[in-house]
């Protein structure tokens, strides 16, 4: 589903990632963990299209397309769903208003017909039901105002909205609280079919107790270093990253 | 229904001529108002919806007066391709009366609104939009008077600036001696959308009383490209996550206008503006 | 600030009416009063000033006779008589001046008396000061310690005989004489200032400190101070005023230039508490002050105020934003009681690209005084990334004062980010209840709270100007509650 051969990028002139290989597969949860700083977020934002970053060599594909060649929004419509780390507000505009647009651009994509007002509030009853969001919340702005749990529980009602092929959920375990990291767990993991796939983005091995991944990768400065199962995982809470790092230098 | 199309329909209506109007109990129709000078009266108890459209240069000065609990809701529409109309009205407010004013400004004009709280429980909402491009420019003043204690005022004014436009807002909460326990409420928000438009803004306060809760806010600002990003990650494409963040940092004004019918007036009327702003 | 220390100076200042009300019994030199172009050459004269300073005055007197008083601040303010005024006056020193031993032993204890450390007590202070007393700077401490790094810190006057290409250069370059009024009128007659030069990659190791005073009854004073941060250089530079009491009123037009060139800093602060005036609204100063720095690429000036006296407050110092990635900032506080009257506020002129100025204005009017904050934020064409925030903030005691806000933000920049907040409000009941109720008195509840409220200004001041500060804002609101 989605091939990283060697990816380079910048931001102002920096190099953030040095070399990035992966493979995911359908029906894959992937974990990416690293040190603060190693390129983890600037990695999830290349491969969403922000840009304030600059792909200076390798190559993306996505469903056997050049994902590089897609603008934001085609990436989006392909089904390439990006769980952001601090999702925006946007004031005035009403979630249910925004979902709306977003689902029908994707089904104006695919060369679906738009969803009637009663289809779609139905799709939007349901996939609440996914992440116990209050449907109340879908009158309120774009995650104005809304708590960090709230804003992190929106993203994965979104992601259900959208129902992406490759999801990239980019530290959507920072900030919350056990009650909120379950919710949220447990939404990502009944939308995760052998169709799709998913790519965690996470600080903390804890939030891999409730996503069971896969693969586990560590990203540090810009590459991928090594590569395991959910035990790496584990071992990285327990002993840090030290070991792998200093097994690099030597 | 677009005005006009409204307009045309309600031509009929005698309480729309004539210099001078005075209204009585309630009137639920929205009464359609343009060209000459006009002085309103609303008696005691009484309620009415006007919607003043500038289709003309003609300058065109209101006086209105609310008896005690009358209810005033009002919306001032300058539409698109404007002819650079003058507008003022001035507003005396009996106690416990309330007027609920909507302007909107889509194409060069200049309006002029004062109003003066005369008598207790007094409350006066007005709240004014600006959306303009090309070489437009608007200005809008909005003078609040708390001449009496225990009033309560709130302005809410947004402009949008496309183009060469210049968009310039004069705001004046002056509370008088002993108009104690004011509660007086100003905030101006404004988007610049162009390299070459203009926001011009003063947000000012006069106050001689103590018991006061008075505050006021403004700010200039742009698009907010994260916001831009974010929406495009959903799968919007960049010209309609810009007009959504147009109808956000717009809409909620209008639809707060205090009139179903208005509103629905009003809106067409602005997403069309916005729409090629 | 802790809260011992607040109880204490809230303490100390039960006693006080006006501290620093008492005259200085000194040999003055006068010169007839009045306005001409002959009292222009014979203030030069008597400063022995060039050939071209001299022109300078005169054109500047000339540009002055053709120019009327600004009317447009919210001041009412009474008839001034530019006829009426004496331009200069300065003591009569009774020798030359070699040593500290020899200043005037009336001079020295006028400073005693204000608790201004002239002597050994500066150098444990870490403060030089250039104490100018009426018009002529009388002794200028620290000259060697500076000079050592190149600083240059003297009288206005020496420096445009001893440094004329510094002087011609950077004299009139931020604030020209066709700037207003007032600063005509300065630039024609003024008597003397400060002058401060730190060289290229200097920090000044100490903070430089000017008080001024009015002194002689019925003498204008006209100061000129010039600062000029060379590429790389830091200075904080404090001025702090404290006038004797007097029924007539008396006229104050300063200017004070800052030049802050590339990578340099300034901090500018000052405790103004000239004489304002009786609780019947006679007497008192009339402070019309011009106070504006430049700011080249990476440069930043920071003003902070406290102004608690004159009878007439007329000041905005402000900071053009010239350079690329400068920065500006603003922090005041400003109370007015009895009838006195205050508008002030600032400018800040955004020009270069990612430019940035933050304001904070805190008001505070009691009695029957009237406090205003006129400020503007400009945002010109290329000044891409511009951002500024202010907040301005007033507080009313008693409901026979006047608080108002007239801000303008002008942008013509789309990637400018403004943001502008306002609120007003009073001391609650609540809160003085709580105050009382856990033993304060009304008047010690209203100076803590007050002081809480200005705290953040306060603290942009460098400490021991703070605690006088502090004292300051306690005692000028005496008496305005209960």
């Amino acid at each position: 589903m989605l091939k990283v051969t060697n990816l380079h990028a910048t931001v102002d002139g920096k190099e953030i990632l040095r070399g990035i290989n992966l493979e995911v597969k359908a029906g894959e949860v992937h974990a990416i963990m690293g040190p603060n700083g190693s390129g983890k977020s600037t990695f999830a934002s290349v491969l969403a299209g922000n840009e304030k970053f600059t792909v200076t060599e390798g190559s993306v594909e996505f469903l056997g397309e050049d994902l590089l060649d897609l603008s934001i929004e085609d990436r989006a419509r392909k089904g390439l769903f990006l769980g952001f780390q601090y999702p925006v507000e946007i004031p005035g505009v009403t979630m249910a208003n925004f979902m709306k647009l977003a689902v029908n651009e994707q089904r104006k994509y695919r060369g679906e017909e738009p969803l009637t007002a009663a289809e779609y509030l139905k799709l939007m009853r349901e996939k609440a039901k996914v992440v116990e969001l209050d449907t109340k919340m879908t009158s309120r702005a774009v995650n104005e105002g809304f708590s960090g749990g709230e804003k992190k529980k929106n993203e994965i009602f979104q992601m259900a909205m959208l129902d992406p092929k490759l999801a990239i959920l980019d530290e959507t375990d920072s900030g919350l609280d056990i009650d909120a990291l379950r919710v949220v767990a447990t939404g990502v993991t009944k939308l995760h079919t052998a169709e799709n796939a998913t790519v965690v983005i996470t600080h903390y091995q804890r939030l891999l107790d409730y996503i069971v991944p896969d693969y586990v990768h560590v990203l540090y400065k810009g590459r991928i270093i090594y590569s395991g199962d959910r035990s790496l995982a584990l071992k990285l809470e327990k002993e840090g990253y030290d070991w792998l790092i200093n097994d690099l230098k030597e | 229904m677009t005005i006009y199309e409204y307009i045309e329909s309600i031509k009929e209506q005698p309480a729309c001529l004539g210099g001078v109007l005075r209204f009585e109990g309630t009137n639920d129709q929205v009464q359609v108002l343009d060209g000459a000078n006009k002085r309103i009266t609303l008696a005691a108890d009484a309620r009415c919806k006007l919607l003043v459209v500038h289709r003309t240069a003609q300058n065109v000065s209101m006086e209105v007066e609310l008896g005690e609990r009358a209810v005033l809701t009002m919306a001032v529409l300058y539409p698109e391709n404007g002819v650079g109309a003058e507008g003022k009205v001035q507003v005396v407010q009996q106690e416990a009366s309330r007027l609920q004013m909507t302007a909107l400004q889509l194409a060069s004009s200049t309006l002029q609104v004062e109003v003066d709280l005369v008598a207790r429980d007094a409350e006066s909402v007005v709240n004014a939009l600006f959306a303009i491009g090309a070489e437009e420019q608007s200005r809008l003043s909005i003078r609040t008077n708390h001449r009496s204690s225990d009033c309560r005022s709130s302005s809410v004014v947004r402009g949008l600036a496309g183009g060469k436009a210049v968009g310039a807002f004069d705001g004046m909460v002056y509370v008088a001696p002993d108009a104690q326990r004011t509660d007086a409420f100003q905030q101006n928000r404004n988007m610049l959308l162009s390299e070459t438009a203009r926001i011009d803004t003063k947000p000012q306060l006069e106050i001689y009383a103590d018991d006061v809760k008075c505050s006021h806010g403004a700010t200039v600002g742009q698009m907010d490209n994260e916001a831009i990003y974010y929406m495009r990650q959903r799968g919007l494409d960049e010209q309609q996550a810009r007009r959504l963040q147009l109808t956000g940092f717009a809409d909620d004004l209008v639809m707060r206008c205090g009139c179903e019918q208005l509103c629905e007036l009003l809106m067409e009327e602005l997403n069309h503006k916005l729409d090629r702003i | 600030m802790a809260t011992d220390n607040e109880k204490d100076l809230l303490e100390s200042l039960a006693e006080e009416e006006y501290k620093y009300g008492f005259t200085t019994d000194i040999e003055t030199e006068f010169i007839t009063k009045g306005l001409s172009e002959e009292i222009v050459r014979t203030i030069s004269e008597k400063k022995g000033e060039p050939e071209w300073m001299t022109e300078r005055r005169l054109q500047a007197f000339r540009h002055w006779q053709t120019m009327k008083l600004p009317t447009w601040a919210h001041l009412d303010i009474p008839e001034i008589d530019f006829q009426e005024i004496i331009y200069y006056a300065a003591p009569k020193p009774k020798k030359p001046l070699g040593s500290m031993d020899e200043v005037d032993p009336e001079l020295k204890r006028t400073f005693d008396k204000l608790g201004i450390p002239l002597e050994e007590q500066m150098a444990l202070a870490g403060v030089a000061v250039d104490a100018v007393m009426d018009s002529v700077s009388v002794k200028t401490t620290f000259r060697e310690t500076l000079a050592e790094k190149g600083i240059i810190f003297c009288s206005i006057s020496e420096a445009i005989r001893e440094y004329p290409e510094l002087i011609q250069k950077y004299l009139g370059s931020v604030v020209p004489y066709t700037d207003n009024f007032y600063a005509a009128l300065n630039a024609a007659v003024f008597s003397d200032g400060s002058f401060c030069y730190i060289p290229k990659g200097v920090r000044c190791p100490m903070e430089l400190s000017t008080y001024f005073r009015i002194n002689a009854a019925g003498t204008g004073q006209f100061e000129r101070t010039l600062i000029v941060a060379d590429e790389g250089a830091y200075v904080s530079y404090l001025e702090g005023c404290t006038a004797p009491q007097r029924d007539e009123n008396q006229l104050h037009a300063a200017v004070v230039e800052i030049v802050v060139e590339r990578d340099a800093e300034v901090k500018y602060s000052t405790v103004q508490n000239w004489y304002p005036g009786d609780k019947e609204g006679k007497g008192g100063v009339y402070n019309f002050v011009t106070k504006r720095g430049l700011c080249r690429e990476n440069a930043h000036l920071s003003w902070t105020q406290v102004e608690t006296g004159s009878a007439i407050t007329w000041k905005y110092p402000s900071c053009v934003l010239l350079g690329d990635n400068s920065s500006g900032e603003f922090y005041s506080v400003a109370m007015t009681n009895n009838y006195q009257q205050a508008d002030t506020g600032t400018k800040m002129i955004h020009l270069g690209r990612n430019t940035r100025s933050r304001i904070v204005s805190k008001g505070i009017s009691a009695g029957k005084s009237q406090n205003a904050y006129r400020g503007l934020v400009r945002v010109s064409k290329g000044a891409e990334g511009a951002r500024n925030y202010s907040q301005c903030d007033s507080l009313l005691i008693g409901d026979q004062c006047g608080a108002h806000t007239f801000p303008e933000i002008d942008c013509r920049n789309r990637t400018a980010i403004l943001e502008h907040e306002a609120t007003t409000s009073k001391i609650s009941d609540e809160q003085l209840f709580y105050c009382n109720q856990r033993g304060l008195s009304t008047e010690d509840a209203v100076g803590v709270i007050v002081n809480g409220y200005a705290r953040e200004v306060l603290q942009k001041l460098p400490m021991e100007f703070a605690v006088e500060a502090q004292k300051l804002l306690a005692l000028q609101l005496e008496g305005s509650v209960g």
